[in-house]
């Protein structure tokens, strides 16, 4: 009875973890499987053509770049301020822990109430119509939490001898954070990143209504009244559509290249964060 | 100055966040003077009569998460049992790959995925109840309930772990089978990280919008008669985030009270999700 409890819940939970990875191979290999024929060399230099049934997606990804290089230039920055405010110029701990479970609600929060907030602020009342720049400061808005958060895990890993070492040889507060914390941490910074915009690049509420549009925009040339074309707007567009044939492939194509994108993205992020994770837990 | 700039530039982001939160209280303002509670009790929006009751947005929020909990939590905690307490360090860290991969799919992907093969599929299932489409408040929580699967893993494999394997070499010294460690002594040690889990999964579920948006429905005033009948959740229906997703947020803008109920929904939102994120986080790092 008991031997067989034992070996029961062995497999109830074995069957459970296999269900999960079936679940995750299944819907990666259904999105690979469908989107693999539209991929070839035209489908990444041309532009959209007959309401996204033809052409390519050259101009979204044009715009998902731009989007994601604002938010990377925006967030970097301010994550490090933050991440140095917390771990160095705070001195009360309980500020700093209010602080740290102040940036995980905001890691929580969901990406609709940035569009809402950047559609308000940047769009009405700046009267930048939809721009890019709204989405890239929408977009960073959303990412500083989550790089913020990285960031300060990898500081706070460097081991105390360094910085009793550089006390020691007589660095104050402003020369042991340029030589020691920010020098050991700047791969978090770059995992960080990576991470948070992995999470942008893929993010459609945030930027519907700041930055996006879905047909007829290139380059932008100002601020004001200059959107951008974006991958993940271009599928949900054709996604409320995907009955109109001809669109088929070409959706599937397109979510396959922002799947890769984002992979790609998080992937390289993969070994540091799975390494700092477990230490940081055994 | 490098003290000076990072205060400076720490100031801006929290400036940020903070003009964020007031900007919802106040351009809300204006729909919690007129309707006042009535705004989250009543069950009819009309937007074209002015009026707003946000009690079906409300249920159907409730409703997707409630049924992606179901789902996913069962399941997430059992694969997640089965990492921490079965496999050694090496194959665990290989299986959560994949796990990390699922969470790292762009929602609007998964929203298409969930047009492509769970719409149909749930339409034919359910083909007994009659329901009019496969855009159902079921299809969003199925879909829902795959999306915050990684989240259960990962964070329910964190709370197996911080028990200590003393204590499992203890109970196992006395006799204790592996099933009974951790029903007995693993489990009970780790609820209160796996409540946490639960939490933080549900203010994601709650605020997840563009997957959800596609095969909802999009049907206003959806609510249950008697409120524990299950049969709305076999029909289209609306949540917060759906709504605010939609066409109205731009019509919405030209109308100060309509603005404002739309706001007052976006209000709603965070104080839900940031109480699920806070609270699930607080139970997560009970010594920090």
């Amino acid at each position: 009875m008991r031997r067989g409890m034992d070996v029961g819940l062995g497999l109830l939970t074995g069957g459970c973890l296999l269900a999960c990875l079936t679940i995750a191979g299944g819907l990666i290999w259904a999105i690979v499987s469908r989107g693999w024929g539209a991929l070839s060399l035209s489908f990444f230099t041309e532009q959209i053509a007959l309401v996204g049934a033809a052409g390519g997606i050259l101009w979204n990804l044009v715009g998902t770049t731009i989007l994601l290089v604002t938010a990377f230039l925006v967030c970097a920055p301010l994550a490090v301020a933050l991440t140095l405010l917390e771990r160095v110029w705070l001195k009360q701990k309980r500020v700093r822990h209010w602080l740290r479970i102040g940036l995980y609600t905001a890691n929580g929060l969901p990406s609709i109430v940035f569009g809402l907030f950047g559609f308000l602020v940047f769009v009405q009342w700046c009267g930048w119509g939809k721009s890019w720049l709204a989405g890239g400061l929408v977009l960073a808005m959303s990412m500083l939490p989550t790089v913020t958060l990285v960031l300060i895990e990898r500081m706070a890993a460097i081991p105390e001898r360094y910085i009793i070492a550089a006390t020691g040889l007589g660095l104050n507060e402003e020369q042991l954070v340029w030589a020691v914390l920010l020098r050991q941490s700047w791969g978090g910074l770059i995992s960080g990143c990576l991470l948070g915009l992995a999470r942008a690049a893929g993010e459609t509420a945030p930027i519907m209504f700041t930055a996006t549009i879905f047909a007829g925009a290139t380059l932008p040339k100002a601020v004001v009244e200059s959107p951008v074309l974006t991958l993940p707007y271009h599928i949900f567009i054709l996604a409320q559509d995907s009955f109109a044939p001809g669109i088929g492939t070409k959706i599937w194509g397109a979510a396959l290249v922002l799947l890769g994108l984002v992979f790609s993205m998080s992937l390289a992020a993969l070994p540091s964060r799975l390494r700092l994770h477990e230490e940081s837990h055994v | 100055m490098t003290r000076l700039l990072s205060w400076f530039l720490s100031t801006l982001a929290l400036g940020g966040f903070a003009l964020l939160l007031g900007v919802f209280v106040w351009q809300s303002a204006p729909i919690w003077q007129t309707e006042g509670t009535r705004y989250v009790t009543g069950s009819a929006w009309f937007y074209r009569q002015h009026q707003f009751g946000a009690l079906s947005l409300v249920y159907g929020s409730i409703a997707v998460t409630a049924v992606s909990l179901l789902l996913a939590g069962p399941l997430g905690l059992g694969a997640a049992i089965f990492l921490s307490e079965y496999l050694p360090q090496r194959a665990r860290l290989w299986l959560k790959i994949p796990i990390e991969l699922l969470a790292g799919i762009p929602s609007v992907v998964f929203g298409l995925l969930g047009i492509a093969l769970l719409r149909d599929w749930v339409y034919r299932v359910f083909t007994h109840f009659d329901p009019l489409s496969g855009d159902t408040l079921l299809t969003a929580g199925i879909l829902l309930a795959v999306m915050i699967l990684p989240t259960v893993v990962t964070l329910c494999d964190d709370a197996l772990r911080s028990v200590p394997g003393r204590q499992r070499s203890a109970a196992r010294s006395l006799g204790l089978t592996g099933a009974e460690v951790v029903w007995s002594v693993v489990l009970p040690q780790a609820l209160r990280g796996i409540g946490a889990a639960g939490l933080l999964a549900v203010g994601r579920a709650l605020g997840e919008t563009v997957a959800v948006f596609l095969v909802i429905g999009r049907q206003d005033n959806n609510l249950p008669h008697p409120w524990f009948s299950l049969a709305p959740l076999l029909e289209a229906g609306q949540s917060l985030t759906t709504k605010l997703g939609g066409a109205e947020t731009n019509i919405a803008f030209g109308d100060h009270l309509h603005w404002a109920a739309i706001m007052g929904l976006g209000l709603l939102l965070l104080v839900l999700t940031a109480g699920a994120t806070a609270l699930g986080t607080l139970g997560r790092t009970p010594h920090a």
